[in-house]
């Protein structure tokens, strides 16, 4: 990797924990709640994440400036205890 | 432009507006730079790299060569960014303060003593990151990335994390809070 990719990967980052902090996602209270239904500020954030992701990465896809490849394997029985161990987790520590 | 910068320093801001935006981080990062967005693959990949240094032949195999690359990857910068990231927002928001049980919550329902909840912190984080290794990816780099690209994965791991995440926050919380 040479200069310009590790200040494009920083930048990025930079903007992924600007946005996770401004939503106020590093905040132990945030996450735990969201398990608990007292304040749904996760699954807004996700889910407008998502949708506003998927729009653009398949518009640029149609119009050919990237090819679309899905890069996590699915392997229904490993997500799904990948999933339940991990929920596990980040309802204990609150990350 | 007076008004960019009061959303700038504001303390927080709407989930729909953040979600906006790392949406379109995470577009821009797969179009610009060809790499998904991924927090937990990099202590992976850092956990690799200090096996190698302290016993090499343990870190000599499949997993480490070629699933989880050990050394310093694209992700472990773009997590350094993270770090950054939300420093700046937390400095410009001037909400910055060093506090070892900085949440209400948690001092709630588990007390005022600071090394619970690193304890807490740290038991819960190795739980956290084992499931991660396991499903392939955390709420960044499986949820979302797997997600943004309509990935079934993404969605499996959604379902289990909520229906672990229920469970366990029922068992912690009862009726207290």
């Amino acid at each position: 990797m040479n200069v310009t990719d590790i200040l494009a990967a920083m930048l990025v980052g930079f903007a992924f924990g600007w946005s996770l902090r401004k939503a106020g996602l590093t905040k132990y209270h945030k996450i735990v709640n969201v398990f608990r239904f007292t304040d749904l500020t996760v699954l807004k954030y996700m889910m407008s994440a998502l949708v506003v992701g998927m729009i653009g990465l398949f518009f640029l896809d149609e119009i050919g400036a990237i090819k679309l490849a899905v890069t996590t394997p699915t392997y229904v029985v490993g997500n799904l205890v990948g999933g339940l161990i991990f929920g596990g987790g980040m309802a204990l520590a609150g990350f | 432009m007076k008004w960019f910068i009061a959303q700038l320093r504001k303390e927080s801001w709407s989930p729909y507006s953040a979600g906006v935006m790392l949406g379109l981080v995470a577009v821009f990062s797969v179009w610009l730079t060809g790499h998904s967005l991924g927090a937990s693959g990099s202590f992976e990949n850092l956990a690799g790299a200090l096996l190698k240094f302290i016993y090499p032949p343990a870190a000599d195999n499949l997993y480490w060569k070629h699933i989880m690359p050990a050394g310093i990857s694209w992700q472990v910068y773009m997590l350094i960014g993270v770090f950054f990231g939300s420093l700046v927002a937390t400095l410009l928001s001037g909400s910055f303060k060093l506090s070892a049980n900085p949440d209400f919550q948690w001092r709630a329902v588990w007390g005022n003593q600071a090394w619970k909840r690193w304890l807490a912190a740290f038991v819960g984080a190795i739980i956290l990151e084992y499931g991660a290794g396991i499903a392939g990816g955390c709420t960044s780099g499986l949820a979302i990335s797997g997600g943004v690209a309509l990935a079934p994965s993404a969605f499996i791991f959604i379902a289990g994390m909520f229906i672990s995440g229920i469970l366990v926050s029922m068992i912690i919380y009862r009726k207290k809070f």
